[in-house]
């Protein structure tokens, strides 16, 4: 690279439409850095050129005659008729910077605008928030301005370094087209524009690099370098704070059970899971007694599924998710008639528990012991009655009422058996329409 | 009437089915045959044949004794073989569960039970009435010793009929 070249930015050198003219170094008599820019704010009432026609989207004659005005004076003598339409020549001039359809936006934009109210309300900014200089937007500036890497496509794998005879070319065509009144500024031109290397001319100017400006700007990763940040989620927290959603973390646990069950995360999370007995246990041996927790846990969609599991662990917590998954894992259809209630009285024994469920008509609501009441709540039913004779330990009495409901008998299987029909004399009564479930209320 | 062979007769019945056998016979009698007529007739059963102390012949492909086989007729019964008449019935499954659920006794041999229309009635709705359980189960049966035979309680409504009530089958 030549040394005459300023230094610049060494990641960004795209900017280099910034500068219209050359950069001619100048010998600097004091340490301050040097100012190109002056970009003080000019005084008022100091006679100044015109500001850009951009700014001012003033595009009178009496401005383009650029005579010297104060702002004053361009501000106090405005009127309706310095704001004319484009001219037929100025719509050609736009058409080779502008698409058709930014043509049409500027136009609609024109029109919208009543010339007698610009006429009115224009005028310089005073307030504190003006801007304190007139800037070109259209350039990208090294140090003010966020950095933009380049697109992936200006790479060229294939660009190589020019020769010492490429050079010789370059210096000889330069020569050969060097004007009769040659400047420093020519020549610096020149060096300026002189390429390094053979190859695309993007490669060179604005290659795409993984290290502009940062290693990774915000919201990229490696797999996805300069494409745009993915959308932020945000959601209130339980107090009411705006926050950042995060991704939840899906436990192996709970991964393995959506596998093993075939059912949706979001179904699990539907069901109504409960555990209704814990205890402690414990295996004795020669090395003393191994205490643990054994758990049982139900599981319910409250639409005629439930499931019963147990989980022993020495951590409760274990046993408590052990017997969770077996419940969703052992969840089955329990047949409910009317969608409310059980068909007939079915009974359960386990050990010394015997207990009787009993259907009950609508609205009966669930008279039973406290365990009976979750399975019927987990199962969807709500007419029932419930009644345990002998023992009523806990673990039975779930075990035996789950065993007595799963033990109902379906009367279209009856039926079929014994080759006879029967008819639910219930559904008959309205003129056989059957009643509305219990579900759909 | 006696209802100690009828006792006898539901547990043999209960254990055959629990055995899952396809064919059992009970002692002939004419309470029994009525009885058995009413469960055929109301699908419990598949056959009922009254035969001797052999099995009668059986349906090829079913295997319940067949009374009208063509090779092998039923013997007729004459006062001389009466005594060794047995009912042999054809017991029915369906999913690996038997289509006859448990018979019990409703009336003991030493306690009778008998109901009027009004007390059927409430049975049948699923109501108890006096010691007689309601009917709540779906599918569930009761026999009872009428005037016009062996009928089932929804039948004995139906002809507004009260009796001895004889057996309960859930």
């Amino acid at each position: 690279m030549s040394l005459a070249r300023p230094a610049r930015c060494l990641f960004c050198s795209f900017s280099r439409a910034a500068s219209a003219a050359p950069r001619v170094p100048r010998r600097q008599f004091h340490a301050s850095p040097l100012q190109l820019n002056d970009n003080k704010p000019k005084v008022p009432e100091m006679p100044v050129p015109v500001p850009d026609a951009k700014a001012v989207e003033a595009k009178t004659s009496e401005v383009q005659t650029s005579e010297v005005k104060t702002l004053r004076q361009i501000y106090e003598e405005m009127k309706p008729e310095d704001f004319k339409p484009y001219t037929e020549e100025e719509k050609a001039v736009l058409k080779e910077h502008y698409s058709p359809e930014q043509i049409a936006a500027i136009e609609a934009g024109e029109a919208a605008i009543d010339p007698k109210d610009l006429a009115e309300q224009f005028h310089f900014r005073r307030n504190p928030m003006q801007i304190k200089y007139l800037d070109d937007f259209s350039v990208i500036e090294p140090v003010v301005d966020h950095h933009v890497r380049g697109a992936k496509s200006n790479s060229d794998y294939n660009a190589k370094l020019k020769s010492e005879e490429d050079f010789v070319e370059d210096f000889a065509e330069y020569f050969d087209k060097m004007p009769e009144d040659a400047d420093a500024a020519h020549w610096v031109r020149f060096l300026e524009t002189t390429r390094m290397t053979l190859g695309k001319e993007e490669s060179e100017l604005d290659p795409h690099s993984a290290l502009v400006p940062d290693i990774f700007e915000h919201g990229e990763s490696l797999e996805r370098i300069g494409q745009p940040p993915p959308k932020r989620i945000m959601v209130r927290n339980r107090m009411g704070e705006l926050e950042e959603q995060k991704p939840e973390e899906i436990p192996e646990v709970d991964e393995r059970l959506y596998k093993l069950t075939g059912y949706s995360r979001q179904y699990i999370s539907s069901l109504y899971i409960k555990t209704l007995v814990s205890r402690r246990v414990s295996n004795q041996t020669r090395l003393g007694k191994i205490p643990s927790v054994s758990i049982l846990a139900i599981s319910g969609n409250r639409d005629g599924m439930l499931g019963m599991g147990i989980g022993k662990s020495q951590e409760a917590t274990d046993a408590i998710q052990q017997a969770k998954a077996r419940a969703i894992m052992n969840m089955t259809h329990v047949p409910r008639y009317e969608g409310r209630t059980i068909f007939g009285d079915v009974e359960g024994k386990v050990g010394a528990t015997e207990l009787k469920i009993m259907q009950r008509p609508p609205g009966f609501g669930l008279r039973c012991q406290h365990l009976i009441f979750e399975m019927c709540r987990a199962a969807g039913i709500h007419d029932i009655a419930a009644r345990i004779s002998r023992a009523r330990n806990p673990m039975n009495t779930a075990k035996a009422a789950y065993e007595a409901l799963m033990s109902q008998r379906n009367p279209e299987d009856i039926a079929r058996a014994r080759g006879k029909k029967i008819v639910d004399v219930r559904g008959v009564y309205y003129s056989g329409r059957s009643l509305p479930r219990a579900a759909d209320k | 009437m006696s209802l100690v062979n009828l006792a006898h007769v539901c547990s043999h019945l209960n254990n055959a089915t629990k055995a899952r056998l396809g064919i059992t016979s009970i002692p002939n009698t004419k309470l029994h045959l009525k009885l058995c007529l009413a469960l055929q007739n109301d699908g419990l059963i598949s056959s009922v044949v009254r035969g001797g102390l052999t099995a009668p012949p059986t349906h090829p492909l079913l295997g319940t004794p067949m009374p009208n086989d063509e090779v092998e007729k039923v013997e007729p019964v004459t006062q001389s073989n009466v005594a060794s008449r047995r009912l042999w019935l054809g017991l029915k499954y369906w999913q690996s569960e038997s289509v006859m659920g448990k018979l019990s006794l409703v009336s003991k041999p030493t306690r009778r039970v008998t109901i009027d229309v009004q007390g059927l009635r409430r049975v049948v709705r699923g109501e108890r009435s006096e010691t007689v359980e309601g009917l709540r189960n779906p599918g569930e049966l009761l026999y009872l010793s009428t005037d016009r035979g062996v009928l089932e309680a929804r039948e004995c409504v139906e002809k507004k009929l009260g009796g001895l009530i004889l057996c309960r089958v859930r």
